[in-house]
């Protein structure tokens, strides 16, 4: 996978196959650009990106600044494609099927958005929905004549406990006389952050006639996925989260079966094809012409934006292939060592803390970077059973870790605890979280004596 | 202040364009000096440094300071404007927001933008919302302000005739292609006289000509600053006035600060991750859309500020950069005209003209050259088009427009006449080329 260059280009290494490779841990995180001793212990939010893919980013953002016009009309759709390339390969998917959009909530919208709905028609979606997705489905529901069904449940659960639970939806709206139209679930849920049955729910929702949406927000590079085997409906995932790509990049998965149904990118743009009216209009379209499908020609330019993210693909997943761990290499070492040192993150914090991680009998939550811990804090005692202020506790601990502790983690107030959500990279390592404890502990220690009211 | 920059040649040393390189389409996607691109790598870096910490606290409050900066520079109150990433989505905004009756009827004029168009079509087909266009046989250009004026009051009468309710109108401030001013202030007025939601695709607007939005009132408002006011790309500002806000219930996608109807009486709990915002929840919801790299927006202040340093005879500022542009594009269209032995596209009173383009005609003949076909004419252009960029080293923006070519030139402080000059004679080899048939190969 070589890096397209120009004669003028200073990029990374020297073509394709190289012999360097960085151990994760102390060694990767020299090639990342934290300051001042910034421990990102929530990757999982905004993801980053190591300093030699920012080179390429600003190779890209260089060449589009030399030539404005040629790089933007002409170089770009072929590096575009190059990517799509790249990220179908990785996905182990058709590249007439993949296309980048700037994020998952984008993914989102596109495909509720574009949907038909007939009265009767319900969307179905768990309680651990993403937020903007749930405030998204609430829009669709305000606007058209879908309905919605929220699956509520509260962690910990059996992954046969919200598969039991889904088909126990799809059931009920069956009886009610409406119809499932369309289910939305996760591959891994934000917060708390734990893995969902995602490959168990598609098969449930072919099972049952419901098209499935899946939020793989926290997917691509996280975890492995063939969506060839696993086969849903519609599927997006942010290669900014743990792909090592800039921000805002998502790849966005649609069979060709269901290209159909998303008539429209969002915005729609230049792409869009009217259906045919009676007087042929002629729309004038600026951009040189494409020789692909109106669908993939659709999402290639939607509205002038920095573009560059969606190019750096090729060379994020070169990056990472040169990562070890323990003998492996790749993305098997990377994968490897972001779910141990996530599991031994979880296990340490509770420990200092004197809690639990978040886990069901089976262990499968953790089956991912993200691990959830309790902190040890009474809802009654702190909050006086106020959910408001329950927040508020959040919000102070939060801000407190980026002002004074030099760090940030993810934390969430949910099923009568605070939990704080952690998130292990290549570029972290098990002190990283020893440390972390000892500033949890320290902060519960001042929640404690009311210090975040003041 | 900081050292001045001479518009032409030495602003030109601001840029980093590749060597030999004239960019005379600057009006597509715009540019922006060295300076403003290593601001933007300043907050990239500040981002990747403390991500969290950037992005949740310190973010917000540069991105409010550069709403002010921009509220200020259009005289429009800051509760009133907030960034988006581009005209498309402005537009997008606004159209899929609003709630259509039977019979509501969209009216825009035939030099809309494509994406503009495709956009309403869009809405005509998933709402109850028709469309009415005034199109090219009512008008083509030269033609005067007044006769736009007039074509659009009939626009508005035939929609009432028929029992229909002019919704909303959409019309430019600059249209795209051809490049040329519409009188913009005096249909916002009789959008309002007659009670239709005027919706103002400034595209080309803000950083290219005076713009003072208390005055000129419009419903709905979106300029693209990465196109005329050196920003980076994608970064455009978006202006409802208060009274409007509640008509745009949803951002682009919908995202943490959409506010659901109360359901029962009960309003939901639903987590948002991001820390609270002090501002009105129009202003929030806009805040974070979606994670995106947001820098492009916080630019404002420095690119402002760049501005500021530019001179040309005696001026200073925005006055020397209009000042400049406007005097170098209408030399510019004259010289190309010259040597091509055509014309620049203008009406009897000038005021196509009135901006930062001139369009040109090319010394092609429709009927010899395409044989009268329309998508042959296109081929014709998508050819010149790739040629001058893949042998000459620059691009012009070109148009079939009313069965002939024309070109679109675009004025800069980094550009001199003498660019211009050889841009024409490029045009006129370029042309030879056509007529020799070489685009058939």
């Amino acid at each position: 996978m070589v890096l397209k260059r120009t004669e003028s280009s200073t990029v990374g290494d020297a073509g394709g196959e190289t012999m360097e490779s960085i151990e994760c841990g102390a060694e990767v995180a020299k090639e990342f650009a934290f300051r001042d001793g910034y421990r990102n212990l929530n990757h999982g939010s905004f993801g980053t990106y190591p300093t030699a893919i920012r080179s390429v980013l600003r190779h890209y953002q260089d060449e589009a600044e030399a030539k404005p016009d040629k790089f933007i009309r002409y170089d770009y759709p072929k590096l575009l494609d190059e990517s799509r390339e790249a990220v179908a390969n990785y996905l182990n998917a058709p590249v007439s099927t993949c296309v980048f959009i700037p994020n998952a909530t984008t993914g989102l919208n596109t495909v509720l958005r574009n949907m038909v709905y007939e009265p009767g028609d319900v969307i179905i979606y768990f309680a651990t929905i993403y937020g903007a997705c749930e405030k998204t489905v609430d829009y669709i529901t305000e606007t058209t004549p879908a309905e919605s069904r929220k699956i509520e449940y509260s962690y910990p659960v059996s992954d046969q406990f919200l598969c039991d639970a889904f088909e126990e939806a799809v059931t009920a709206i069956k009886a009610a006389g409406k119809v499932p139209k369309l289910a939305i679930f996760d591959t891994i849920a934000s917060l708390p952050g734990v893995r969902m049955p995602f490959e168990a729910l598609t098969a449930l929702c072919h099972k049952h006639n419901v098209l499935s949406c899946i939020d793989g927000a926290h997917g691509i590079g996280h975890i492995p996925l063939d969506l060839t085997a696993l086969d849903p409906d519609f599927f997006f995932s942010n290669c900014h989260k743990w792909l090592h790509v800039p921000r805002g990049c998502a790849v966005f998965y649609v069979p060709e079966r269901n290209q159909g149904l998303l008539r429209s990118t969002l915005p729609t743009s230049h792409g869009f094809v009217p259906l045919p009216k009676g007087e042929g209009g002629f729309v004038n379209n600026p951009l040189p012409p494409s020789g692909k499908s109106a669908y993939i020609t659709n999402f290639e330019f939607v509205g002038t934006i920095d573009n560059s993210p969606y190019l750096c693909i090729p060379a994020a997943l070169e990056w990472r292939s040169k990562l070890t761990w323990k003998g492996m290499k790749g993305e098997e070492a990377v994968m490897a060592y972001t779910h141990q040192l996530s599991r031994e993150a979880g296990k340490t914090v509770a420990s200092v803390l004197g809690t639990e991680v978040m886990e069901n009998e089976e262990g499968t939550l953790g089956n991912c970077n993200l691990s959830n811990v309790r902190l040890p804090l009474s809802f009654g005692d702190i909050a006086d059973d106020d959910h408001r202020k329950a927040v508020k506790v959040a919000q102070w601990i939060a801000k407190t870790l980026v002002e004074e502790y030099n760090t940030f983690i993810a934390i969430i107030f949910y099923g009568g605890a605070w939990w704080v959500r952690l998130s292990s990279q290549v570029y972290l390592t098990a002190e990283d979280f020893e440390w972390g404890a000892g500033v949890l502990k320290e902060l519960c220690a001042r929640v404690s004596t009311g210090e975040w009211m003041r | 202040m900081a050292n001045s920059i001479e518009c032409g040649k030495e602003a030109a040393k601001h840029f980093a364009f590749a060597e030999g390189y004239r960019n005379l389409n600057h009006g597509s996607f715009g540019t922006f000096p060295t300076t403003i691109r290593d601001q933007l790598r300043h907050f990239q870096d500040q981002t990747e440094a403390k991500p969290d910490s950037f992005i949740r606290y310190a973010y917000p409050k540069l991105l409010d300071k550069s709403r002010e900066v921009v509220a200020k520079y259009l005289n429009a109150p800051v509760e009133t404007c907030v960034y988006i990433p581009n005209a498309t989505t402005g537009i997008n905004t606004v159209l899929r927001n609003l709630v259509y009756k039977q019979a509501d009827v969209i009216i825009y004029f035939a030099t809309i933008y494509g994406a503009c168009e495709k956009s309403v079509s869009y809405i005509t087909e998933t709402t109850p919302a028709e469309s009415y266009k005034i199109d090219s046989t009512k008008f083509t250009y030269p033609i005067s302000d007044q006769r736009i004026c007039q074509l659009f009051e009939e626009a508005i009468g035939s929609v009432k005739a028929a029992g229909k309710t002019p919704k909303l109108a959409i019309f430019d401030t600059i249209v795209s292609l051809p490049g040329v001013r519409m009188p913009f202030e005096a249909l916002t007025a009789l959008c309002k006289q007659h009670n239709v939601l005027s919706c103002i695709d400034a595209a080309h607007g803000i950083g290219h000509i005076s713009l003072n939005l208390t005055t000129l009132d419009p419903d709905f408002f979106f300029s693209n600053c990465h196109k005329w006011l050196h920003v980076p790309r994608g970064c455009a500002v978006f202006y409802v006035p208060v009274r409007n806000q509640h008509l745009i219930r949803s951002t682009l996608p919908t995202s943490h600060g959409f506010a659901p109807l109360p359901i029962d009486g009960a309003g939901k709990v639903i987590n948002n991750p991001m820390p609270p915002s002090g501002k009105s929840q129009y202003v929030s919801n806009f805040e974070y859309v979606g994670t995106l790299d947001g820098s492009p927006y916080i630019c404002i202040p420095a690119a402002l500020e760049w501005r500021s340093r530019l001179t040309w005879e005696g001026l200073r500022g925005e006055e020397a950069v209009m000042g400049y542009t406007r005097h170098l594009v209408v030399e510019a269209g004259k010289r190309v005209a010259l040597r091509l032995g055509t014309e620049v596209l203008e009406n009897e009173e000038g005021t196509l003209g009135k901006c930062n383009f001139a369009n040109v005609l090319l010394p092609l003949k429709f009927s010899e050259i395409a044989g009268g076909d329309a998508g042959e004419a296109v081929r014709v252009a998508q050819w010149i088009a790739k040629v001058l960029v893949e042998e000459y080293e620059t691009f012009i923006a070109i148009i079939v427009y009313a069965d002939a070519w024309w070109v679109r030139l675009s004025g800069q402080v980094y550009l001199t006449v003498e660019d211009f000059v050889w841009g024409a004679d490029v045009l006129r080899e370029v042309c030879g080329r056509v007529v020799k048939g070489e685009w058939q190969q």
